[in-house]
């Protein structure tokens, strides 16, 4: 998008960045406050329906669907209260911190191929970087709402956070020596073409670990089985119960988006992100290749067609995650710590292994049937690659020059040193 | 105006997120309470990481994130929080305190600026027109330095160099065992003492 | 409270190694409107004590001013949840004060209906127990199954919580042309059903992981502090008035086949196909009073197709209830009944006016609820609500 404010437009590549930049982050936020709209729209349907009522069904005609507009207006208009014993600017800023960090690691979630903020040859790291920030703004918000209960409440969450970020993070690499590379839109290109091509196929390991992924982003983003911090019959509303009003739904803006983010992080990694089941727009030619570096309407339409994928593909993880939420009681959090550190621990370790010996031996995998390029998953290029073959072709952009544009798209091999013995 | 006239984008998020550094780096030797100072820590550690992606090295932005502030600062707030008992709450520094800060970390500072200012390449700005930026944008080159093999210095012709080349397999393994070392120290020593407590619920007073 | 708990509470706040966290009497999960004090070290609970009373409404003092038919609608707001159980157990004590027989249609209408409000208020005690665990859907099914019972109820007597059906002297009408089918209806509705409740929360892992061996009470406690019902059997103790209770209990029951659900010679009774136990539950344990509760359900469900079954070929009427201004001969009688949540007694004083002399409930909540401080005995602050929830009580039998 800058390229186009810069190239086209010919306005300044400062104003062009920073407008490309801005507009950017309102579709972010336009996005996640949609998908906050939906999900909440979803999940008093899906519980309904699981529960054997209806749900909402008058506002908005037969299906209710107005019903989170104007509950989001109730909220809007509720008094803004604070407790008495509550230190007030850090209880005002808990929620916003919260949503903040849940928002800010949109910036590096690829929504098609390209389809970025911040193209960052570690995306993922920075995805799991940033998610472990949310649980702070739980933490200051139990801590300023001055209560007992509120206290209780955060302290919970961040023990059961910080525990789970360790077999998430043991999760989400696995994807990452499968495929090479940290680069969100590298991986999800990696799995291009047929769905046997997804890295959930590749080995019946993988296959485990998007399961313990799955639990642990569950347990990450504090939803039933593992909400104790919300945990209405026991502790009134955790570290939520002094909020009211706007705040309260900033909080519960964070946890939804937050369910979207790891939805279609998980979707990303294990199931092939924009690319659908069936390669229907690398058929039909409209998809971009490797090489190009110009723009194309076909190409947008065909990454647009992936966005829609993606994202369906992200609200089918919220809703599974919706659905378990309404089945099952909740675990303890005792039982919600041991649940990580002696099963989802161990299994993500032993699966981990698993998968690497797979892919070291080169045992056969679904992944091979149908591969991506000619040389396999290793023929896809990183992002920082294709730019700088299409920063070649641009004189205006101030501050891209030297060796690295003219280097051809070659294998990066770390050859072993032929002469002199080999030193180190 | 000549200092306006230099100042770009980089250079005004540089100055943004340096002055939120330093700013609340400030304000947590300023304030009295000690949960504003670990809030005020982490909203400092943060700017830190912004001012590594500035500088072109987002992967140790990205670490920056998940092991300061992430990791450090959560526990220290958790820390902070269950042991904010009135005495702590609020910490005043008496006056004696300030002259020795000042004096402490005034030298601290002069011993670090003549150490950087030692540096050749860093004595004088960059005049050329066009910055390139980082050749290759992977941590290929961390990662494989740390499990032992230096990859950007393949074509490394000085001799004494040449036996840096063995990477830092070594360093990592050692603080690796060293923090396991500390995890498990830190479990044993706090690890839950329980006493008897008689049936009608009397507590008996917790010595030890 | 007195001035000398205050200043207990206010020792104790300043302390930091104790927190005295208060739950309720405004709580979600506390079965009405009581109050918890508790003691904890971080997440282990030293010491519960359950505070009452936020409920009391004279009822007892108001017995002293009323007729025993006048009282009845009393007895429906005792235990608001089985009110047609807290109706028979005053009707029964009247009866027997006064030495009433009734007819035997009368005894079966009361077993029908006694049955059914037991299967109403085990329905709801499983579906809040659910609830305050964590599984919201349970509750809804429970519910949508209560309704229809007290659909049932309305067409019987008018009303779908307080009834005042049953009187002393009989009940206040006969049952309705067509009502015998709509239950058995109802019936063949509800026995599949319970088999979802059965994989939602008895043998859901996460629900045993929250009940098995918490708040395990022993026999002996059990007996030695009064308690009765599912709690006193799901400490293995068998005892059920409806089978060993006195005559006027018993003899409503006579010629039922039942089994009474308690575990003997280490089993439960296996007259139908009941989900196992599973290894990790220990006898008097929540997961067993919340198993000897669902069982129950099974065997009411049985009670009542026979309850049917012989109403059918039952002669006689709905009976004369009692007169506002029947004298009360001179004397005392004490009468408990096996309602849902335990026995129910009322002890009846009369000085031979109409107006009793002296009006006691004994009420099983009350009894069930007293063994919260044993139970809560270090255990985690997760674990309060599961114990008081197995426990099923409520308020207002216990505040009267």
């Amino acid at each position: 998008m800058a390229e186009f404010f810069v190239d086209r437009l010919s306005l300044s590549a400062p104003v062009g960045y920073t407008l490309a930049a801005l507009i950017q982050c309102v579709l972010i936020v336009a996005l996640i406050g949609v998908a906050a709209l939906l999900f909440i729209w979803m999940e008093r349907k899906i519980s309904g329906r699981i529960q054997d009522r209806w749900g909402p069904n008058r506002v908005g005609g037969k299906f209710g669907w107005f019903q989170t507009l104007a509950d989001g207006m109730k909220l809007l208009t509720k008094e803004d209260l604070a407790p008495k014993d509550a230190q007030v600017i850090l209880f005002r800023l808990a929620p916003y911190v919260s949503f903040a960090a849940s928002f800010s690691a949109y910036l590096a979630l690829p929504f098609a191929d390209g389809w970025v903020i911040a193209p960052m040859t570690m995306g993922l790291f920075f995805i799991l970087a940033v998610l472990g920030l949310e649980v702070f703004g739980v933490i200051l918000g139990g801590y300023a709402s001055g209560s007992k209960w509120s206290l209780f409440g955060a302290i919970r969450q961040a023990a059961q956070v910080v525990s789970y970020e360790v077999p998430l993070a043991m999760c989400a690499v696995v994807p990452v020596f499968l495929c090479g590379t940290m680069d969100l839109v590298a991986i999800g290109e990696k799995q291009a073409g047929l769905f046997t091509n997804w890295l959930v196929f590749h080995d019946p390991f993988t296959f485990v670990i998007f399961w313990v992924y799955f639990t642990c982003t569950v347990a990450s983003v504090n939803r039933s089985p593992f909400d104790l911090p919300e945990a209405e019959s026991e502790l009134v509303a955790g570290f939520l119960t002094e909020y009211s009003g706007l705040r309260w739904s900033f909080f519960f803006m964070a946890e939804y988006s937050s369910m979207l983010l790891v939805s279609g992080l998980a979707a990303i990694l294990f199931f092939g992100g924009w690319n659908g089941p069936l390669p229907i727009f690398h058929c039909i030619g409209w998809a971009y290749q490797q090489s190009e570096t110009t723009w194309r309407l076909t190409g947008y339409l065909a990454n647009l067609a992936g966005c829609v994928n993606f994202l369906a593909k992200a609200v089918l993880g919220v809703t599974v995650m919706m659905w378990v939420r309404w089945t099952l009681p909740r675990l303890r959090i005792d039982q919600v710590i041991t649940v990580c550190l002696k099963y989802c621990v161990p299994l993500a370790a032993i699966c981990f292994v698993g998968a690497l010996m797979w892919q070291t031996l080169a045992w056969p995998s679904p992944n091979d049937l149908v591969p991506v390029t000619p040389a396999g998953k290793a023929g896809v290029r990183e992002q920082w690659v294709l730019q700088q073959a299409k920063n070649a072709g641009r004189e205006n952009l101030v501050g891209v020059s030297g060796p690295a544009t003219d280097m051809p798209v070659t294998d990066i091999v770390v050859r072993p040193l032929e002469q002199e013995g080999g030193e180190g | 105006m000549m200092l306006l006239a230099t100042l770009d984008w980089y250079s005004l998020f540089f100055l943004l997120f340096a002055l939120l550094t330093c700013g609340f780096a400030v304000g947590v030797l300023f304030s009295d309470n000690i949960v504003h100072m670990a809030f005020y820590l982490t909203l400092s550690l943060g700017s830190c990481a912004g001012l590594f992606f500035l500088a072109g090295a987002p992967f140790v932005g990205a670490m920056q994130l998940m092991i300061y502030v992430g990791g450090t600062v959560v526990l220290l707030a958790f820390g902070v929080m269950l042991t904010a008992n009135a005495n702590f709450s609020s910490l005043r520094i008496p006056r004696g305190g300030w002259v020795v800060s000042l004096i402490v970390g005034g030298l601290l500072l002069v011993l670090l600026l003549t150490a950087a200012l030692r540096v050749e390449s860093w004595r004088t700005p960059r005049d050329e027109a066009v910055l390139p930026l980082a050749e290759v944008q992977t941590a290929t080159v961390l990662g494989a330095g740390l499990t032992g093999v230096r990859v950007d210095k393949l074509h490394e012709d000085d001799p004494v160099t040449r036996r840096g080349m063995s990477g830092y397999l070594l360093p990592f393994v050692i603080i690796s065992v060293h923090l396991l070392v500390v995890l498990v120290g830190a479990a044993y020593m706090a690890r839950t003492r329980i006493y008897r407590r008689s049936a009608s619920g009397n507590p008996r007073s917790r010595t030890g | 409270m007195t001035t000398a708990d205050d200043s207990r509470i206010l020792e104790f706040d300043v302390r930091t190694e104790e927190m005295l966290i208060n739950m309720g009497p405004q709580h979600p999960s506390t079965h009405g409107v009581l109050r918890v004090v508790l003691r904890t070290d971080g997440e282990i609970v030293f010491r519960a004590e359950p505070q009452i009373g936020y409920l009391h409404r004279c009822a007892e003092k108001i017995g002293e001013n009323l007729s025993p038919r006048q009282w009845v609608p009393y007895t429906d707001r005792l235990d608001y949840l089985a009110g047609m159980n807290m109706n028979l157990g005053w009707a029964l004590a009247v009866e027997k004060l006064l030495g009433l027989e009734v007819s035997e249609k009368v005894g079966h209408i009361r077993v029908l209906v006694a049955e059914l409000g037991r299967i109403a208020s085990h329905l709801v005690a499983m579906g809040t127990y659910g609830l305050d665990l964590g599984s919201f859907t349970p509750f809804l099914y429970a519910f949508r199954e209560r309704e229809k019972i007290l659909n049932l109820f309305e067409d019987v007597c008018g009303a779908r919580l307080t009834y005042s059906y049953m009187l002393p002297g009989g009940v206040m009408a006969d049952l309705p042309p067509g009502w015998l089918e709509k239950c058995e209806q109802f019936l063949t509705e509800l026995e599949p059903v319970i088999a979802d409740y059965h994989a939602l929360l008895t043998s859901n892992q996460i629900f045993i992981k929250r009940t098995a061996a918490i708040g395990v009470l022993s026999a002996e406690d059990a007996i030695g502090y009064g308690c009765s019902g599912p709690v006193l059997r799901g400490s293995g103790v068998d005892f059920d008035l409806r089978r060993d209770g006195e005559l006027y209990c018993t003899r409503m029951y006579q010629g039922y086949t039942y089994q009474v659900i308690v575990r003997k010679d280490g089993h439960y009774p296996k007259d139908h196909d009941y989900p196992p136990v599973p290894p990790e539950a220990v006898i008097g344990d929540c997961w067993h009073r919340f198993y000897v509760r669902m069982l129950e359900v099974v065997q009411s469900i049985d009670l009542v197709r026979q309850g049917i079954e012989r109403y059918r070929q039952a002669p006689g009427d709905c009976g004369v209830p009692v007169k506002m201004t029947q004298r009360l001969p001179k004397g005392e009688i004490y009468l408990e009944t096996e309602a849902p949540k335990g026995q129910m007694g009322f002890h009846l004083i009369s000085d031979g006016s109409a107006i009793p002399w002296r009006v006691r409930i004994r009420s099983s909540s009350f009894c069930n609820l007293s063994i919260v401080p044993i139970l809560c005995q270090n255990c985690l602050i997760a674990d309060v609500p599961a114990v008081i929830g197995s426990l099923d009580v409520v308020l207002g039998e216990i505040d009267r």
